[in-house]
């Protein structure tokens, strides 16, 4: 469905010198440096897919995306998306997909809701049946009949966040690219947000690419994730794959009876752990511990703690995908 | 073809339309505005007039005048266009990509969101100030003046004003590439266009070299020569002429925004987000 070869976006950034002089200096002598945003990425996605698109702030996700809408052309490489590429032919293309970009909001903004969708009924041209049907499966898993006739400023984020995922897919997209769908909102609207997503990929078979920072959107809704970071392709696959990769990591958290016991815990020397592979984190009654169960056993740890000091309470938990990825975009694959 | 195009497009209208009608207020006091500066206008020439000893001033007589003032303002502001404000607004904040995701020309979503605008501004002012002008003029000269010929031929013209200023606008909405924020440019650019297009003193108060040069500027296309057909002043051979070098410049703004588009969106670099 979507295949990507070595794309590459680079922009050119003016370089601009501080103060007036500098002002004046760029005016005449623009000094420029180019930027590679996105840096010989390639995957594939099926049809029917989830994929999780991720990355930290800059990593040059949204770029992606942009090239993969026909908004912004590659500087080299190619994306095919349905046999089509997005930024040739780009009317005909965006007829396909649907896209909604959390940050910003493709809805009338002076106009009733319910106008926009007339719009967009008009331009994807839509056949009247299918537009009733459409509006009715939308308007039960993203309830949007409250709404629907208040101008779209007077929304609430959620309110229009939701009726922009109805938008984009009004015309029964067979690529639908969120880009970061749930910023912003509060856990019952993320939740429906959710919901609509996996009903409309598990009923219509729509091909979904998701980009986002709340990983439990990812967790929920994708199995396979593609992770990027300084526009570079740092991880491609399953996410089970990747707690069982990058899962080692365990989380002792206990409650001392003392406050000064910590102190006495040296789990650095005692175990020969460096810093990638511990840290330690308390507020005087509770600490958490955070180990390489690779390079200190899950039993060692455990037994060195009891041995050395009292605790009224302890537990160890596994580490969770954030706490990979947390680990991922600070030190990289 | 053409059915699917107006299908697609009719939309927009409709909710330029509406959109119009949001900003209810916002749109009468500017209209208010406009008219008040057009009387100032008026006051302004009537004084010049009864300052000079002969009837005519410059070859127009004071009626001449007042005709030139309204109709002017009409035109000035019925082939008004704002496409470049939005243009290049929606470029400096990136919001440009919310259009090209959508199956649709840019310039023709602008187009007709625009028609849709119009349409509340003709009911408001086109019939009121034709009228006005006609019975101004009926009473003046104790006859009707009013031609059919010419008034359908500046219609068309009118129409083609519009065109040409819309287009002009957007191939002018694309310096927001290079300068970010148009606020100050567009004032100074408000200003000569208005000195080259007739609307602030006609064209035929200037030197006569300079009066043949303006003519084949685009700019005279936007006021005058609309004006001019309306008042007669001019013979139905250079009513034909004017009329093909507006339908001359419609083409030549089009094809220059196609081009400066399509090597825009080659390089755009969508800011934020």
């Amino acid at each position: 469905m979507i295949q990507v070869e070595n794309l590459r976006k680079e922009f050119k950034k003016a370089i601009k010198e501080p103060g007036i002089k500098g002002s004046v200096k760029s005016l005449f002598k623009p000094k420029t440096e180019i930027v590679t945003a996105v840096d010989d990425i390639s995957f594939n996605v099926s049809k029917g897919e989830i994929l999780g698109f991720i990355g930290p702030n800059g990593a040059g996700k949204s770029t992606v995306i942009k090239m993969l809408t026909g908004i912004l052309t590659p500087t080299s490489g190619k994306c095919c998306i349905n046999g089509k590429i997005p930024y040739e032919n780009r009317k005909k293309y965006v007829k396909e997909i649907g896209v909604v970009f959390g940050q910003r909001t493709q809805l009338w903004w002076d106009l009733a809701l319910r106008e926009t969708y007339a719009v967009l009924k008009e331009i994807y041209e839509v056949p009247d049946k299918q537009y009733r049907e459409r509006m009715e499966f939308l308007n039960e898993v993203l309830d949007l009949q409250s709404f629907i006739t208040s101008p779209v400023r007077t929304l609430s984020l959620g309110q229009r966040m939701r009726a922009d995922i109805a938008a984009s897919m009004l015309h029964n997209p067979k690529v639908l690219f969120l880009d970061e769908p749930t910023i912003g909102l509060d856990v019952v609207v993320k939740d429906n947000i959710r919901k609509a997503i996996q009903k409309i990929n598990a009923e219509e078979g729509t091909t979904v690419i998701l980009t986002t920072h709340d990983l439990s959107d990812i967790e929920l809704l994708c199995d396979r994730i593609v992770m990027i970071d300084k526009g570079n392709l740092v991880y491609d696959g399953q996410i089970n794959n990747l707690k069982h990769k990058y899962g080692q990591m365990r989380e002792l958290c206990f409650e001392m009876k003392n406050s000064d016991d910590l102190l006495s815990l040296d789990y650095k020397g005692h175990f020969t752990l460096d810093e990638d592979d511990l840290s330690i984190e308390s507020d005087g009654v509770s600490a958490t511990i955070r180990f390489n169960s690779d390079r200190a056993s899950v039993q060692e740890v455990l037994k060195y703690t009891l041995a050395k000091i009292d605790v009224r309470d302890i537990n160890v938990k596994d580490a969770d995908i954030e706490e990979i990825i947390r680990r991922i975009y600070k030190e990289g694959v | 073809m053409m059915k699917s195009f107006f299908r697609t497009y009719m939309p927009f209208a409709k909710a330029g339309t509406q959109q119009m009608m949001a900003y209810k207020v916002n749109f009468i006091f500017h209209l208010i505005g406009e008219i008040m500066s057009c009387f100032i206008m008026f006051f302004i020439w009537k004084a010049v007039f009864t300052s000079t000893d002969g009837k005519t001033f410059m070859g127009f007589t004071m009626n001449d005048m007042i005709v030139y003032i309204f109709i002017s303002f009409m035109t000035g502001y019925l082939s008004y266009s704002d496409g470049a404000f939005v243009l290049g607004e929606e470029i400096r904040d990136g919001s440009v990509s919310m259009r090209l995701i959508k199956p649709c020309s840019f310039d023709m979503c602008f187009l007709f969101q625009e028609i849709g605008n119009r349409v509340i501004s003709y009911g408001i002012i086109f019939v009121p100030i034709v009228a006005g002008v006609e019975i101004y003029r009926y009473f003046l000269m104790g006859s009707v003046q009013f031609n059919v010929g010419n008034f359908i031929m500046f219609f068309i013209s009118l129409q083609f004003a519009y065109l040409i200023n819309f287009y002009f606008n957007i191939i002018y909405g694309f310096l927001a590439f290079y300068l970010k924020n148009l606020w100050g440019t567009t004032l100074i650019k408000d200003v000569i266009v208005n000195f080259l297009s007739g609307a602030t003193i006609p064209l035929a108060f200037m030197p006569f070299a300079l009066q043949t040069f303006l003519t084949y500027l685009p700019f005279s296309s936007l006021s005058y020569t609309p004006v001019m057909i309306y008042m007669g002043m001019y013979t139905w051979d250079k009513i034909l002429f004017s009329m093909a070098l507006q339908i001359f410049w419609i083409f030549a703004f089009w094809g220059i925004s196609k081009l400066i588009w399509r090597s825009a969106i080659r390089r755009i670099c969508v800011q934020g987000g």
